[in-house]
């Protein structure tokens, strides 16, 4: 039995991919953590310091045990259904995503082996397909709560999110016509000289302010929006339920910066120098990966807590009048990129 | 030879669930009171057509059926039921 007969093995990837769930559950308590800390480093407070150490980097655990413990509140005049599963759903898109998405790679000589648990053609309209299923979940949430805030919410949920998915979906289409694939490890081994940010920097724009307009993250978190809508659509949510949705929110987060790693700053490549080196050459791949991700991360973790809250009608404003017509423009300058690029170096 | 019996089957099983599913939810969007459970059963009807598409080897069409229905029209169809006038279903006192 070779190497490909045991990477492609089904009971194989099924095991890869219980592991990445843990793995990303992980990284989203540690997400967690990080912003509380972070955030309080800017604010001149001191933030978790009392659960696992100094830096209380267990604080996340306490939490969750919190959590378990609390009163499971439903609303008397709740749709019970609706309010049940929704943070469900919200998750399973989030579980949905980490199927696809390959989390570093590991190369040996020519041969590279994402660690991910399917490898599919089309991965990346698959990722955009199921993460569009969370904002139906949050959706369900807010309706479900029966309540004004929540209401409220669910509509400025519904209008942001048709005003970004446009712009996101248009700005995936042209790093893949760059790449000439839309298979997520394919685009992120064509950026093996020169990352696409550098290609098309328009486009990098775009595509990070519409994630982080799809990830719902401050400065586009209008429908959470404690000041005014008292935490929109989690409003009637406590206990595990509630939970399980903010889990559900910062996975999206980690899963976000993971697809913004690949599709523009170049992946798990090293630089040629790097990757001849014997056994460092084979792993260094994954922690350059990671760090990237975690370097991504902290920028958007930085934007929360230095950027105001936008209304509502200037982030529908934004994604309409502005980011829309210029992600059709970078899809235009990518195309003409690389038929010029077919043209003077193709066969 | 079991392999092929094995797999048969399974997609039989997968085709029962997801068919059983679409017929399911597309009978609960005409009956269902709420305006809002009948858009959201629509959409999950959405969801099993496109695993009846995933089932006969279109991924692709199965993965676009859910990127353009659920992400495209479900959400505009939830927004145009928002915009409508209804009450909330308690009254006014949350």
């Amino acid at each position: 039995m070779n190497i490909v007969d045991i990477v492609y093995n089904p009971w194989f990837s099924g095991i890869v991919g219980l592991i990445l769930i843990g793995i990303v559950f992980v990284c989203a308590i540690l997400a967690v953590w990080l912003e509380r800390k972070f955030g309080a480093d800017i604010q001149s407070r001191i933030g978790p310091n009392r659960v696992g150490g100094r830096y209380g980097i267990l604080q996340g655990i306490a939490d969750a045990i919190k959590l378990f413990t609390k009163e499971d509140l439903i609303p008397a005049k709740a749709d019970r259904l609706l309010f049940v599963i929704a943070p469900i759903i919200v998750l399973g898109s989030g579980f949905m995503m980490i199927v696809a998405i390959p989390f570093g790679a590991i190369v040996i000589g020519d041969n590279v082996y994402p660690i991910a648990a399917t490898q599919m053609d089309i991965s990346i309209i698959y990722l955009e397909a199921v993460s569009a299923l969370s904002v139906i979940g949050i959706f369900m949430a807010a309706y479900g709560s029966n309540n004004k805030y929540s209401m409220i919410a669910a509509f400025r949920n519904m209008a942001r999110m048709i005003g970004y998915e446009v712009p996101l979906g248009v700005c995936i289409l042209g790093v893949a016509v760059m790449a000439q694939s839309l298979d997520i490890v394919e685009i992120a081994k064509a950026q093996s000289p020169l990352w696409f940010v550098f290609l098309q920097p328009l486009g990098f724009v775009i595509f990070f302010i519409a994630i982080l307009a799809d990830m719902g993250r401050l400065p586009f978190d209008q429908n959470e929006a404690e000041e005014e809508l008292v935490a929109g659509w989690g409003t009637e949510y406590s206990g595990l339920r509630w939970g399980l949705g903010l889990f559900g929110e910062y996975i999206h987060m980690v899963l976000g910066a993971c697809i913004m790693v690949l599709l523009y700053l170049g992946g798990w490549n090293l630089p040629k120098f790097l990757t001849g080196i014997f056994v460092l050459g084979s792993l260094m791949p994954i922690f350059w990966f990671v760090g990237k991700v975690i370097v991504i991360v902290l920028i958007i973790i930085m934007l929360r807590w230095a950027l105001p809250r936008f209304r509502i009608d200037q982030v529908v404003d934004l994604g309409w009048k502005v980011l829309f017509p210029l992600s059709v423009l970078n899809l235009i300058w990518a195309v003409a990129l690389s038929l010029a690029f077919d043209m003077f170096f193709g066969a | 030879m079991m392999a092929v019996d094995i797999a048969g089957i399974g997609e039989l099983i997968m085709f029962a669930l997801v068919s059983t599913l679409t017929i399911i939810f597309s009978i609960l969007v005409v009956t269902a009171k709420d305006v809002v459970r009948a858009s959201l059963s629509l959409i999950v009807t959405l969801v099993s057509v496109a695993g009846i598409y995933v089932l006969l080897n279109a991924q692709f069409i199965g993965m676009v059926q859910i990127l353009i229905y659920v992400g495209g029209i479900g959400v505009l169809i939830l927004f145009a039921v928002m915009l409508t006038t209804q009450e909330l279903k308690g009254g006014s006192d949350d």
